[in-house]
């Protein structure tokens, strides 16, 4: 029993060094002679049924010792993971040989055996007591304490990272919307100023335009009364009326501030392909006033000006 | 006779390839002409302001609404499906709005997530840089009304545009009404049909806030002294359901619900001079009724530049002490290639300078 504890308390130094595990093992079998052999009992009580075939099967093979040993070799290079383990294995081997020669080509056969069944063994008591021991209730897992490290460090690292990709992606929402306002159902009075203002500006625009057109509407052809009507005024009437129209024209643009051309000459034709400067970039015609004119044009133009002098 | 010549020589040699073996003008000719013509109005004989809307850089799905909506707003002299791709700089829009006869560009930027609009002329410029403080979108504003009202019809006309508040300020904003005046065809009171006012944008400058105020509304007349369902009846070109009434005449004599909720305000009541549709008349009164349609802003003029997106600062005032820090920017920004990066850059300062005046 002296061997049992030994793997357990030293699994990690049987890790890191083979050596230790297997020397206390071989010294673990001198001790413990019981079990091997019982072991071995437990082989020849297997064996005993082809004894002789067995024995005339070691005896065949024994001029094959050479053979024997290039097999091990082989099994050796085969199982070797590094140099400790074949030094060791070499050991044990010569152990064995000895042990054969002593106990007999029986023995030597199971001598393996038993060393690799108390290699398992250890591991099987190192394995039992492991699962033996009472885990505490732990979600994170009981195997190994850097495992619950660990486990915890991701766990808290995935909360962590959660939070913040949420958080980011509504930041970004939020700027990408920045400035974005949602208007309300009802119209607030800032809007109900503004809408009237707008109306305001219709207004003007509409009235200047009925100003404006009203001298013309009686030109309307296609009205026959007003054809009628038209019919008697005589072309004196009607040259009047084109001066005085040009110069009520000017009135209402200057009243309306929505055109930008407050000063045409008088003869031009009213059809813009009639007129000497039609695509020709008029504005280059009197490039030299146009800075001034504009400056005028501004003062005049600001629509609705009266009003928010009136607002004032 | 060249014409009559060419006409023949088709109809005799092609056979059916041309199409209908009209003549055509040479292309290139046709072009030129053609686009000669559509840049001026053919009863003024002004140059029609055409504009182009676009963005720079990468825009917010949101930005990219508000991109859509004020080239709806710029019907019908904008290109509205214009496609920008992320290799064009701003040189290439020049270069093209010259033989389009754009002369008006907007452009909205995102720096630092902050939207921003710039309005230049092209293709000497000034530009005015404006950031939104505040946008709703065209969407926004017809999901907040009960009956929204946007017909297709009212995009055929330029809107026209309403300024107030601006009257008696100093010169930035004397050449920006200037700007936002000629930035529509202008209208001759005494050629213009009434039927083709049917949008009115409005901007509205307020003196405290230093914020302008950006409205866009349709314009709808309403006969005064016709009852509400005569109006309807009109309108929408239905049968009447007469299932309840006894006489036709009942119709027209009982009262409906709405009509007396809308009290006709006197000062939004005009006499009209020419007919708009047939249910107002001309020298008949009509009352007009806004509705808005959509985008509404509130921008925050940031800088006035003298060339296109380039050029001398000519608001706010460069500081002695932070002029020579603007003359680097400008000379910055003048070189071509990495514009958007430094403009983008140069937006935030004149911010910074505001915020200190």
């Amino acid at each position: 029993m002296a061997a049992a504890p030994q793997p357990l308390t030293s699994p990690p130094a049987a890790a890191t060094n083979p050596h230790k595990r297997k020397k206390p093992a071989a010294a673990g079998r001198g001790k413990g002679r019981g079990k091997g052999t019982k072991q071995i009992g437990r082989h020849g009580k297997r064996q005993k049924g082809a004894d002789e075939l067995s024995e005339d099967h070691r005896r065949s093979r024994k001029p094959s010792d050479r053979f024997l040993k290039l097999l091990r070799k082989r099994a050796r290079d085969y199982n070797s993971d590094d140099e400790d383990e074949d030094e060791e294995l070499r050991l044990s081997d010569s152990d064995e040989e000895e042990e054969a020669s002593v106990s007999g080509n029986e023995e030597s056969g199971g001598g393996g055996v038993t060393r690799f069944e108390e290699g398992c063994r250890a591991f099987r008591v190192a394995f039992q007591k492991i699962m033996a021991k009472k885990l505490p209730d732990d979600p994170l897992g009981p195997i190994l304490s850097a495992h619950k490290k660990l486990v915890a460090a991701k766990l808290a690292e995935d909360a962590g990272e959660g939070k913040p990709k949420g958080e980011a992606h509504r930041e970004k929402r939020l700027a990408a919307e920045k400035g974005h306002v949602i208007p309300k159902d009802h119209l607030d009075s800032k809007d109900k100023e503004l809408c009237k203002i707008a109306t305001h500006g219709v207004v003007k625009l509409f009235n200047a335009v009925a100003k404006a057109q009203n001298s013309r509407k009686g030109l309307n052809p296609s009205r026959t009364k007003d054809a009628k009507v038209l019919a008697k005024e005589t072309k004196q009437t009607f040259l009047t009326e084109l001066n005085k129209s040009s110069n009520q024209s000017q009135k209402g643009k200057a009243s309306s501030n929505f055109s930008k051309h407050v000063s045409k000459d008088e003869d031009e034709p009213g059809w813009a392909p009639l007129r000497d400067t039609y695509m020709l970039g008029s504005k280059l015609k009197d490039w030299d006033k146009a800075q001034a004119s504009d400056v005028a044009n501004e003062q005049t133009e600001i629509p609705l000006d009266d009003d928010s002098s009136e607002e004032e | 006779m060249a014409r009559v010549r060419n006409k023949n020589g088709r109809r005799g040699g092609g056979g059916g390839v041309g199409k209908g073996g009209k003549w055509k003008m040479p292309a290139s000719v046709a072009r030129k002409q053609q686009a000669a013509m559509a840049n001026v109005d053919q009863v003024t004989g002004d140059k029609i302001p055409k504009s182009f809307v676009f963005s720079r850089g990468k825009m917010p799905p949101m930005l990219r609404h508000l991109q859509q909506d004020l080239r709806k707003l710029m019907l019908p002299f904008t290109a509205l499906n214009l496609k920008e791709k992320k290799r064009n700089n701003l040189k290439d829009f020049v270069n093209v709005s010259g033989p389009l006869g754009v002369t008006h560009f907007m452009i909205l930027t995102n720096p630092k997530s902050s939207p921003h609009l710039r309005m230049a002329k092209t293709p000497q410029g000034p530009t005015y840089t404006f950031q939104i403080k505040e946008y709703s979108l065209a969407s926004d504003i017809a999901n907040s009304q009960k009956r929204p009202r946007c017909p297709p019809e009212i995009f055929k006309n330029s809107p026209l545009i309403v300024l107030n508040g601006f009257a008696g300020l100093g010169q930035p904003f004397k050449s920006l009404v200037t700007f936002f005046q000629n930035m529509t065809p202008a209208i001759d009171p005494a050629t213009v049909k009434l039927s083709s006012c049917q949008r009115i944008l409005l901007i509205h400058y307020d003196r405290e806030k230093e914020i302008i105020t950006f409205r866009h509304y349709s314009i709808k007349l309403q006969p005064v002294g016709v009852t509400r369902k005569i109006r309807k009846l009109m309108q929408n070109n239905k049968v009447p359901d007469l299932r309840d009434l006894n006489d036709v005449s009942d119709y027209v004599t009982k009262a409906g619900y709405g009509s007396e909720s809308e009290v006709d305000d006197e000062t939004a009541t005009v006499s009209l001079a020419s007919d708009v549709d047939k249910l107002n008349r001309a020298s008949k009164k009509s009352a007009i009724r806004l509705q808005e349609i959509g985008p509404r802003m509130k921008l925050h003029l940031v800088k006035v530049e003298s060339g296109l997106c380039s050029g001398e600062v000519l608001y706010p005032k460069p500081e002695p002490n932070e002029g020579v820090v603007g003359k680097g920017k400008e000379v910055e920004e003048e070189i071509e290639g990495q514009e958007d990066e430094d403009l983008m850059e140069s937006d935030d300062d004149p911010e910074d300078e505001s915020g200190e005046e």
